[in-house]
C-alpha cells in the first residue's frame, strides 16, 4: 500500500490531528537524548497520538498488515535511540495520553496510562499520602510508558529499588493487535505468583515485544520527613569507602549520590544560590522515614562519614533539600555550563558496577578519559554502583567525536570487565546491543526466540535490545 | 545588531535534547505533541542553519508556536537561549519570505509614532461606527480582534507633558518608557504610574520622540528594526540627561534590557516599577490608606522569566494593605505573548482558561499584574469565562492608597 493510503487508513483509526505526515512533523521525531541520533536520521513515515487502546491495537493490526515498524514514544528524553524509528514505520508518541485512571489508595495501587509524567503522579499520589518511589533524574519530563518500557529507576533505587518491583499489572498490545493483560486479568492483590510472570518479562522489554498501554503500580506510603546529608571529600576514591563504612553500619540510605569535581562546579554555574563546597568529591546521603528516625540517621551518617571528609552538612529544610536534589538532578546536562562551545553527550553515561568496584571504575574512567582526550564529568547513585559519566565536546570537531566514541565503547568494555553491565537504569536501544552477547551469552539466543515468538515479524520496534542481526547467540 | 541565527550555533549545538524544556512550555502542555515543544524548534534552527531544511511557510509556522515567554530559556540546564534562537529563526524566515502585511506593520507603521497614532485613531473610529463589530458578525475579522477591548478616547501622550515634575522637591529624575500597550490601552495606568512617582519624588521624563520597546518586531522577524528602535529610544532619554528608566510594562523593561545586553548602551540603567516604588516609599514613608480589597497576583513572564523578578510586585501588594492571595500556578502563562495571542487565539484562549480557572479559585476580587499585555489578556479571559474579577497594575492600587501631598 503506497504512503498515501496508508496515511488515510490512519486517519479512520485516528482524528486527523492526531496523524502526523508532513516532513518536518517526522524530522521532528528523527531525535532523542542520545548521542548517536545526532548523527542519523531516524525519521518515521508516520506519528500517531494515541489515546486509547482500541487506537493503538488497530494500528498494531495495521502495522502488521503492511509489515510496518512500530516505535512507542514517551517522552523521548531517552539516551540510547529507544523511540526512534530506525527503520521508518509508525511513532507512537504517548504524551497527550496521561491519564491517572485509578488512585486505589485502599490496595495501594495506581492505575494509569502510560503518557503520565513522573513527576506529575506523584504529585497526584501526593494527595494520598502515597508515592511512587523510583525517582529518576528526568522526573520532570519522563513518563511512566517509558520509565516501564526501560526498568528505569534513579535517586531513590538504593532502598527502593527499579521500577520492576513496582509493576503489578499491564496491559499490553501484541504485534497485530491483540490485548492481553498481565498480573491477572481483574487482580488487585499485591501478591500474585500465579501463571509464568509476563509482567517481568516486559518490563524493561523496550517495546520489542509489545505496546504498554495501561500500568498499574504499587505505591508506598509518603515519608513524613526527609534530610539530606552532604559530605565533600578531598579524595574521589574516599567517597565508594564511605558509602560502604555507612552500610556496614547498618544505615541504608534512601538516596547516596556521588559528584566529581566537575560536576560540582557545573551544579554551582547552573545554580550560584546552591553553593557546593568545591571538593574533589561530594555524596549525597538522603535518609527517610519519620523525623526520630532522620535526624538520629542523619546523625549517624554525619559521624561515620565525618571520618573521612573534609566537610558536612545535614539539612532538613525543605527548601535546600529540594535546591540539592534539583542540582544533582540536572547535572546531567549542567555539565555542558564546563565549557563555552561544549555539549555533553549522552553516551557510556550508564555503566553499573558491583559496589566493591566502584572506586576501580571512577579511576579507570578518568584513566580512559585522559588516554582519549576527553573530559568527563562524573556522577551518579554510587549506592547501587550506577556511575554516570558525561563526556563534554565540542560537536563542531570531527576529531573530538571521534575520540568520543572510542572512548565511550572503551567504558562500555570496562563495565563488563569490571564483572558489571553497560547499562544500570538508562537500557539498551540501539546503542548498547552490540555488548549484548559479551553481557549475556548464551542467554541471547533465548531473548532472541522469545521475541521470535512474540513478533515474528520483526516490526516491535525493530533494531533495539538485542544484538544486531547476523550475531549468533553465543557469546 | 542582534546575533543571527549562525551566530547563535555554539548555543543550539549545546542542546543535548533532553527534554526538561517540554513541562515548562504553555504551549506544548496545551497540544502535546514533540512539535511543539522547545526543544524542537531549537532543533529546526540547527537544521536550517546549516541549510538542511530551507525557508517554508511550513517552517515558519513551527517557529510561530511560541510564545517568547522565556520558561524554557530559564528551565534549560545547558543554557540554551532557546527565545534568542527562536528569534533569530523568524528573522531568517521572514529575510526569505517576507510577509508584506507583517513588514508594514511592524516595520513601516509601529516604527513611527506618528503614524501609529493614526493607524489606532483610525482603528479606534472604526470601533465607534460599529464597523469592527459588523466585520465580526460577517467573519470578516478574526475573533482575535476583540482581544484589545474597547479603546480609550485618549491615549496617555495625549496628556502626559514631557517632564512631570515631583510633588514638593525632586529627588530624582526618572526616564518614564511609556509602552504602545499602556499608550493605547490603558492611559490610566500610565496616568497613575505618573502621578505616583511624582508624589513619591521624582520627577518624571518621558521623551516627545519615544518609539515602541521593540518587541513585537522581535517577535515578527524585525530584531535589526528592534535593535535600532532600542538605540533610538535609549539616546532620547540620554539627550534629555536621564541615567534612570523605569516603565510600568515588564515586556517594555525585558525587551529593553535584553536588547541593551546585546548592544554598546550600558549607561542607562532600566528598573521595572515595582522594585523602585518600594524603595521610594521607603524614603518618603508617605500617608496611606488601606486598600481594602482581596487581591492575587498573576507573574508576567517578562518579569518572573526574562527579569527574575517575582517577590517585589508582592511585597508591593501587602504593601499597599490589600489582603493577598497566591494563585496555584501565577507563574504560568496567561497565554498572550504580545501578538501570539492574535496569531494563534484558539490555543491562547485554551492556555489562558487555565490562568482564570486559577484566579477564580483564589476567590479574590482583583487579579493585579505588571504587564499591560496580560492585563489585556486576563481581562478578555475573566470577560469570557464571565468572572467579575477586576484586572489592575499594582501602580492603580497604589495611586488609590495614597494620600494626596
Amino acid at each position: 500500500m503506497n504512503r498515501h493510503r496508508l496515511a488515510t487508513e490512519l486517519k479512520k483509526i485516528f482524528p486527523a490531528d492526531r496523524v502526523l505526515t508532513g516532513d518536518l512533523e517526522l524530522r521532528i521525531y528523527s531525535y532523542d537524548s542520545s548521542f548517536m541520533a545526532r548523527f542519523h536520521d531516524f525519521r518515521p513515515d508516520f506519528v500517531v497520538l494515541p489515546r486509547s487502546t482500541a487506537e493503538v491495537a488497530a494500528t498494531l493490526r495495521l502495522a502488521a498488515e503492511h509489515g510496518l515498524p512500530v516505535v512507542p514514544r514517551g517522552a523521548g528524553s531517552g539516551e540510547t535511540c529507544g523511540c526512534l524509528a530506525l527503520r521508518g514505520g509508525i511513532v507512537l508518541d504517548f504524551s497527550s495520553w496521561d491519564t491517572i485512571e485509578e488512585v486505589d489508595a485502599a490496595n495501594m495501587q495506581v492505575i494509569a496510562r502510560p503518557g503520565v509524567v513522573h513527576f506529575k503522579l506523584n504529585e497526584h499520589l501526593a494527595s494520598y499520602n502515597l508515592f511512587f518511589p523510583p525517582d529518576p533524574g528526568s522526573t520532570r519530563m519522563c513518563t511512566i510508558g517509558g520509565m516501564v518500557a526501560n526498568n528505569s529507576s534513579g535517586l531513590r533505587a538504593v532502598k527502593y529499588g527499579t521500577t520492576e518491583q513496582y509493576v503489578l499489572g499491564l496491559e499490553i498490545v501484541l504485534a497485530g493487535g491483540q490485548v492481553i493483560q498481565t498480573g491477572g486479568v481483574r487482580c488487585r492483590a499485591l501478591k500474585n505468583v500465579s501463571g509464568l510472570n509476563l509482567t517481568k518479562l516486559f518490563v524493561g522489554s523496550e517495546g520489542i515485544l509489545g505496546v504498554i498501554t495501561k500500568v498499574r503500580l504499587r505505591v508506598w506510603p509518603r515519608p513524613k520527613a526527609r534530610g539530606i546529608a552532604l559530605a565533600a571529600f578531598a579524595d574521589l576514591n574516599e567517597a565508594p569507602s564511605a558509602v560502604l563504612d555507612v552500610y556496614h553500619a547498618g544505615i541504608l540510605p534512601s538516596g547516596i549520590e556521588v559528584l566529581d569535581a566537575s560536576a560540582i562546579r557545573a551544579i554551582n554555574l547552573y545554580q550560584p544560590e546552591i553553593n557546593l563546597p568545591s571538593a574533589e568529591a561530594i555524596l549525597l546521603f538522603e535518609v527517610d522515614g519519620n523525623p526520630a528516625s532522620v535526624e538520629w540517621e542523619g546523625r549517624q551518617i554525619a559521624e561515620i562519614v565525618g571520618k573521612r571528609a573534609v566537610s558536612l552538612e545535614f539539612a532538613t529544610d525543605p527548601r535546600r533539600m529540594a535546591d540539592l536534589w534539583r542540582g544533582r538532578s540536572v547535572v546531567a546536562v549542567a555539565a555542558a555550563r564546563l565549557r563555552p562551545d561544549g555539549s555533553r553527550i549522552f553516551a557510556g553515561e550508564d555503566i553499573s558496577v558491583p559496589l566493591n568496584r566502584v572506586t576501580e571504575a571512577l579511576y579507570k574512567i578518568k584513566e580512559l578519559s585522559r588516554e582519549h582526550d576527553v573530559a568527563v564529568v562524573n556522577y551518579g547513585h554510587i549506592g547501587d554502583g550506577n556511575v554516570h559519566t558525561a563526556p563534554v565536546i565540542n560537536l563542531d570537531s570531527p576529531a573530538e567525536v571521534g575520540r568520543a566514541n572510542k572512548l565511550v565503547d572503551a567504558i562500555h568494555r570496562l563495565a563488563i570487565e569490571l564483572d558489571g553491565s553497560t547499562t544500570g537504569e538508562h537500557g539498551v536501544g540501539a546503542v548498547r546491543n552490540q555488548y549484548a552477547l559479551a553481557e549475556h551469552g548464551e542467554a541471547v539466543s533465548v531473548m532472541r526466540r522469545l521475541k521470535e515468538a512474540l513478533d515474528p515479524s520483526n516490526i516491535m520496534n525493530p533494531g533495539k535490545l538485542l544484538p544486531p542481526e547476523g550475531a549468533n547467540g553465543s557469546a | 545588531m542582534l546575533e543571527d541565527l549562525t551566530g547563535l550555533k555554539e548555543h543550539y549545538l549545546r542542546c543535548v535534547r533532553c527534554g526538561q524544556c517540554r513541562p515548562v512550555c504553555p504551549v506544548f502542555e496545551e497540544v502535546r505533541n514533540e512539535a511543539a515543544s522547545p526543544r524542537a524548534k531549537v532543533f529546526l534552527a540547527h537544521l536550517l542553519a546549516g541549510g538542511e531544511l530551507t525557508a517554508t511557510s511550513e517552517l515558519a509556522a513551527q517557529f510561530s508556536r511560541c510564545i517568547l515567554c522565556q520558561a524554557c530559556t530559564r528551565e534549560c540546564p545547558s543554557a540554551v537561549p532557546v527565545h534568542q534562537i527562536v528569534i533569530a529563526a523568524r528573522s531568517l524566515l521572514a529575510g526569505k519570505h517576507p510577509s508584506l502585511l507583517q513588514r508594514t506593520i511592524f516595520k513601516g507603521i509601529w516604527t513611527r509614532p506618528g503614524l501609529l497614532n493614526l493607524s489606532v485613531g483610525l482603528i479606534r473610529r472604526c470601533q465607534g461606527l460599529g464597523l469592527l463589530d459588523a466585520g465580526l458578525a460577517r467573519r470578516l475579522l478574526p475573533t482575535s480582534s476583540t482581544l484589545p477591548g474597547k479603546l480609550p478616547r485618549y491615549p496617555a501622550r495625549a496628556f502626559i507633558p514631557e517632564i512631570t515634575p515631583a510633588a514638593g522637591k525632586a529627588k530624582t529624575r526618572l526616564g518614564y518608557f511609556l509602552g504602545c500597550a499602556t499608550n493605547y490601552l490603558y492611559p490610566e495606568i500610565a496616568r497613575d504610574t505618573v502621578a505616583v512617582l511624582s508624589r513619591l519624588g521624582c520627577e518624571v521624563v518621558l521623551p516627545r520622540t519615544l518609539k515602541c520597546c521593540g518587541l513585537p518586531q522581535l517577535e515578527n522577524g524585525e530584531p535589526d528594526t528592534a535593535a535600532l528602535m532600542a538605540m533610538d529610544n535609549l539616546a532620547a532619554f540620554r539627550r534629555l540627561n536621564v541615567k534612570t528608566v523605569v516603565s510600568d510594562c515588564s515586556s517594555c523593561t525585558a525587551t529593553l534590557k535584553e536588547l541593551q545586553a546585546q548592544q554598546p548602551l550600558q549607561d542607562i540603567e532600566i528598573l521595572d516599577l515595582s522594585g523602585l516604588l518600594l524603595g521610594l516609599l521607603d524614603n518618603c514613608k508617605p500617608g496611606r490608606n488601606a486598600v481594602k480589597k482581596t487581591v492575587t497576583y498573576h507573574d508576567p513572564c517578562h518579569l518572573a522569566k526574562a527579569q527574575g523578578i517575582t517577590l517585589s510586585p508582592r511585597q508591593l501588594l501587602r504593601e499597599i494593605g490589600v489582603e493577598y492571595r497566591e494563585m496555584d500556578g501565577a507563574g504560568n502563562c496567561c497565554g498572550g505573548g504580545g501578538t501570539f495571542a492574535f496569531y494563534h487565539y484558539g490555543l491562547s484562549m485554551k492556555i489562558l482558561a487555565k490562568k482564570t480557572a486559577s484566579i477564580r479559585e483564589t476567590g479574590a476580587e482583583m487579579v493585579a499584574t505588571c504587564c499591560p499585555a496580560c492585563i489585556m489578556q486576563l481581562r478578555h479571559g475573566l470577560a469570557k469565562h464571565k468572572e467579575a474579577v477586576q484586572v489592575v497594575h499594582p501602580v492603580q492600587l497604589l495611586a488609590q492608597s495614597l494620600n494626596p501631598a
